[in-house]
């Protein structure tokens, strides 16, 4: 499949690039680390106050926090970078290169940058969930593991496309950093399951940022919370999501004139 | 769409290309202003261009910075869509961005760079085989020929970021060509390259367009290139064509000088009665004539004063292009 095989060789092309910088991963590690331990804490503080936050248990949000670390380590791993790297090319014009390619010119700006070592936190974020599951004794069944799955790739699909929205913007905006910063902030929202924020900020968590199908619908899936409505919701946010993004890219595509010479 | 042999491979029809771009005067008062009005004004930065190319040619793009030649390039490369007129290149239009059309095209631009900065330019390679699903076979023997052709030899194992200026565009270059393209566009290929590496480049695109049968059109700042590879140039200045030619006929056609260099037998002649003295080395004198007058001016010099020598030269081919611009802008 055209796809994977590109996905292939440039995931290769990025790992070789990040190898040259060692360093990176002893440093990423002690900041998965730090992030850890503050995130542990936090949620021992508000144990200390109660045992059940919005249905919650502390074993279940434990699975949230994992599953949080999990989507913010693809977030930095991949897609930031790129709409990073997106960004800087319209702004100096070496986009040129990527539209004289015969490829899908949104399939080449998405693939092009590999932190690998941003892959700590997906490890880490997996293995804190894993401990949530067998503290909480939370059993699941292949269906629900599928489920799992599926609603990860679709709070992929959404982060991806979210970003992507914004990072459209950079066509006509050149700073892109305040929305970079923006978007973090919002996103660490997603470290609590998005029921116990107030009405007007889980709307927006869902809708606006999609933080609630990247983080919390996985986790409800994984402890048995998913209904049916969600499940449908979550599946068309993310290709709603999408095909928006494709447009934004799209006109943003049409004003590019390039930096001149 | 498919391309009979005996057609050109450019085909531009009043092609043009307007911007709008913000206008405001300086100052924080007209910065703010134009937060909430936004004056715009419409650069026209290709004004009504036409030209063919035949498969093959190489033609030399020229003008002076602003010209409308990048716009140009651009355009036919499908990076712009034409505010009006018409560009098809190998029968397609390029805004289109076919991935049929763009398979048999490329572009080197001499201000940027597309290979991966801290790998070897092996690994980009290994990249555009990718993006282009070029067999392998075939890909190596395209690789390993114009590694040759262009004497980069183990430089292709080193980070491209500890390469020389000349070796990074060598790289570059041998980026662009591993799909075979059968149109070459290049942008400044030489610029901030030392003359030798200038000259190597120059003669490997030669050498190219006559093994390959390639169609080449470059644009450089260096009259060099352009005197060395192209036989037509197409002078461009603002948005239009100036001149569409041979180059020695755009020599004909715009130097309204001669330039003579005389050598007398002795000292304590004027000179000056016979045209403008523009350079004086002992008893070589350089004179500045009108091309009509170059006959009559040389046959009285050699009738009236002590001639050693005499060369008659036509000026050099950036005071030319200097003065089309000139006169154009006057």
């Amino acid at each position: 499949m055209e796809l994977a095989r590109l996905v292939v060789v440039f995931a290769r092309v990025g790992i070789l690039n990040e190898l040259q910088y060692r360093v990176n991963f002893f440093f990423q590690i002690l900041e998965s680390a730090i992030a850890l331990l503050t995130a542990l804490i936090s949620l021992a503080l508000v144990f200390r106050h109660t045992t059940m936050l919005a249905g919650w248990q502390p074993a279940e949000l434990l699975v949230v926090m994992g599953i949080y670390g999990l989507m913010s380590g693809i977030v930095q791993a991949v897609i930031q970078p790129n709409m990073v790297r997106l960004a800087r090319d319209v702004f100096d014009g070496r986009l040129d290169y990527i539209l004289t390619k015969p490829v899908d010119a949104q399939l080449l700006i998405s693939i092009r940058e590999w932190q690998v070592w941003r892959f700590t936190n997906v490890g880490l974020g997996l293995l804190v969930a894993g401990v949530g599951m067998i503290w909480g004794q939370i059993g699941f069944d292949v269906w629900q593991a599928l489920l799992f799955v599926g609603m990860l790739l679709c709070g992929i699909l959404a982060l991806y496309s979210f970003w992507l929205i914004l990072t459209s913007t950079s066509f006509i905006i050149v700073q892109i950093e305040n929305l970079i910063n923006l978007f973090e902030g919002l996103f660490a929202a997603g470290r609590w399951p998005v029921s116990i924020y107030p009405g007007w900020l889980r709307v927006l968590l869902t809708f606006v940022v999609p933080v609630a199908f990247a983080v919390t619908v996985p986790a409800e899936a994984l402890t048995a919370r998913l209904t049916g409505a969600t499940l449908v919701l979550a599946v068309g946010v993310s290709v709603g999501l999408f095909v928006i993004a494709r447009l934004c890219w799209r006109w943003g595509l049409s004003r590019y004139s390039g930096a001149s010479a | 769409m498919s391309l009979q042999t005996d057609q050109p491979v450019v085909v531009v029809n009043n092609l043009s290309k307007t911007y709008e771009v913000p206008e405001r005067d300086a100052g924080l008062l007209a910065a703010l202003r134009s937060l909430v009005h936004r004056r715009v004004r419409s650069i026209h930065a290709v004004a009504g261009v036409s030209f063919t190319i035949q498969a093959g040619e190489i033609v030399g793009f020229l003008g002076p910075n602003g010209a409308g030649k990048t716009t140009t390039l651009k355009m036919l490369t499908g990076l712009l869509h034409p505010t009006g007129g018409e560009a098809r290149v190998l029968g397609y239009l390029p805004a289109r961005r076919e991935p049929a059309f763009l398979r048999q095209i490329t572009l080197v631009m001499g201000n940027r760079n597309q290979l991966q900065w801290d790998l070897p330019a092996l690994d980009s390679f290994e990249l555009i085989r990718a993006i282009y699903r070029l067999p392998i076979a075939g890909f190596r023997s395209t690789r390993d020929e114009l590694i040759e052709l262009l004497e980069v030899g183990d430089l292709v194992k080193k980070p491209v970021r500890n390469l020389s200026l000349g070796e990074r565009m060598k790289m570059e270059i041998i980026g662009a060509l591993l799909h075979r393209p059968k149109v070459l566009f290049l942008d400044e290929p030489t610029l901030g390259l030392d003359v030798t590496m200038q000259r190597r480049i120059r003669a490997f695109i030669a050498e190219y367009n006559r093994r390959t049968g390639a169609t080449v059109m470059l644009t450089s700042h260096y009259m060099a290139d352009v005197e060395a590879l192209c036989r037509r140039v197409i002078v461009i200045h603002h948005g239009r064509v100036l001149f569409d030619g041979q180059l020695s006929g755009l020599v004909e056609q715009f130097a309204a000088y001669r330039t003579l260099v005389v050598t007398l037998a002795e000292h304590g002649i004027d000179l000056a009665a016979f045209g403008e003295v523009i350079a004086r080395d002992g008893l070589r004198y350089t004179l500045r004539i009108p091309k009509a007058a170059a006959p009559l001016i040389t046959a009285r010099l050699l009738a009236e004063a002590p001639v050693v020598d005499l060369v008659v030269e036509e000026p050099p081919i950036d005071d030319v292009i200097e003065q089309v611009f000139a006169v154009e802008a006057a």
